[in-house]
């Protein structure tokens, strides 16, 4: 049994983005040399997200827009107050929320020592309060 | 050019891997608790939130705190590297020399301005010392950034700051001008009544203590203090600072934009009067 983890490193640069990340997440299972198993994928952080669906501009920029409409910025968020652990405050209850809603994580088979996935689906890491240095893991299981 | 006149530079990775005791003093003194980001993410942040140029402010709480919470070299070192950073100095006004460490600092440093933060930096506003420093600054025709009102961080009495308590220095040295940042917070109207007094008072809008900085502007500068003061009366003496890295700039330029200010009052806060302030053509 091999377990690999890695921990992979994403400068974003917008207040809010999809970025497609599976590359780097074909590359990581490819270099295991895990014939058979399965890889899991993780945000490390709770404003930010990991989603799959189809990898067009078009629904990136749904997803985003429709995020905003069901957790806008400007509702009564009780997060909206000063956190004394943070020696700031916390007024970004909304990109919480997204990355409740959207998920952080997602995992997939991996036979022949490849991927198993539909032929439409793509693996984004999402950005809710950017822009900043973030990190994502991917752990591998198999032999 | 639209400046931001309000940053502390404590979170960046860079002056961890540099300086041994920056990251000390951002957690246990400055009190913040987020991620050291790369350079690159300040810029990124500036970016995204519209702003040019970013005021750095250090701290230099070595005899109260045990070290600088950024150093003027560590200022310098980052106006180094960017020319979109405007380095102010910090100097202790109860140590010895501390006139001099500030002339060296503007004339070898090259840097624009004197921040002082009598709460952090554990001195009382009226002790005469302080009074030498601001001649020392008014002989080089710098800016005076004093934080005013409120302060977060630890052993700090918040009334050190009261905005009152400058305004002898401000009548008597009538050639400087003085910053009250986070506008004396929660000393609003004695900050706003310096500023409509004395024509030498800057005040910035880094001013954010509970609440999202939407609804804080919305309180404070529309309910408590009403948005057409300043409009009317204070749009040549407002500064747009955000406060950086305790709240993202983007979030506070996005508050300021929900006032119903005109786009030449804007203007002014985010180019004309810091660009005048700082010397900028």
């Amino acid at each position: 049994m091999i377990i690999k983890l890695e921990k992979i490193r994403v400068q974003t640069r917008k207040a809010e983005e999809a970025i497609d990340i599976t590359p780097q997440v074909d590359e990581v299972v490819s270099k295991t040399g895990v014939k058979q198993g399965l890889v899991n994928v993780m945000t490390c952080h709770t404003s930010s997200g990991l989603l799959v669906t189809e990898g067009i501009p078009c629904l990136e920029e749904d997803i985003l827009t429709h995020f905003s409409r069901l957790f806008p910025e400007d509702e009564n968020y009780h997060h909206h107050r000063y956190l004394d652990y943070d020696g700031r405050l916390g007024f970004n209850a909304e990109t919480h929320l997204k990355s409740i809603l959207g998920g952080i994580s997602c995992s997939f088979p991996i036979e022949d020592g490849k991927i198993v996935r539909g032929s439409r689906q793509t693996i984004y890491f999402m950005e809710y309060d950017g822009p900043l240095l973030r990190t994502y893991m991917v752990q591998v299981l198999g032999e | 050019m639209r400046i931001d006149f309000h940053t502390h530079p404590v979170l960046i990775q860079e002056m961890v891997d540099k300086y041994p005791n920056y990251a000390r003093m951002a957690r246990n003194v400055f009190q913040i608790g987020n991620n050291f980001q790369p350079l690159e993410t300040f810029h990124l942040q500036m970016d995204v939130a519209g702003i040019d140029r970013a005021v750095l402010l250090p701290i230099d709480c070595e005899r109260a705190r045990g070290d600088a919470v950024s150093s003027n070299e560590q200022v310098a070192d980052l106006c180094s590297i960017s020319n979109r950073f405007i380095g102010f100095a910090s100097v202790d006004p109860l140590k010895e020399g501390a006139a001099k460490e500030l002339e060296q600092a503007v004339k070898k440093m090259g840097l624009k301005g004197l921040k002082l933060d009598p709460a952090l930096q554990d001195f009382e506003l009226r002790d005469s010392k302080v009074y030498d420093l601001y001649e020392a600054a008014a002989g080089l025709n710098i800016p005076v950034l004093v934080h005013t009102g409120m302060s977060w961080a630890p052993s700090t009495l918040i009334e050190r700051g009261h905005p009152m308590l400058l305004e002898e220095a401000i009548a008597r040295f009538q050639k400087l001008n003085f910053v009250l940042a986070h506008w004396g917070w929660p000393w609003v109207w004695e900050a706003t009544a310096l500023a409509l007094k004395y024509p030498n008072v800057y005040l910035d809008t880094s001013c954010l203590y509970y609440d999202s900085p939407r609804e804080f502007f919305q309180f404070v500068f529309s309910k408590q203090i009403p948005t057409t003061l300043l409009e009317r009366s204070l749009r040549n003496r407002m500064l747009f600072g955000s406060n950086y890295p305790r709240v993202e700039i983007k979030n506070m330029v996005y508050a300021l934009g929900t006032l119903e200010l005109t786009e030449g009052c804007l203007k002014k806060v985010f180019e004309e009067n810091p660009g005048r302030l700082l010397g900028l053509k």
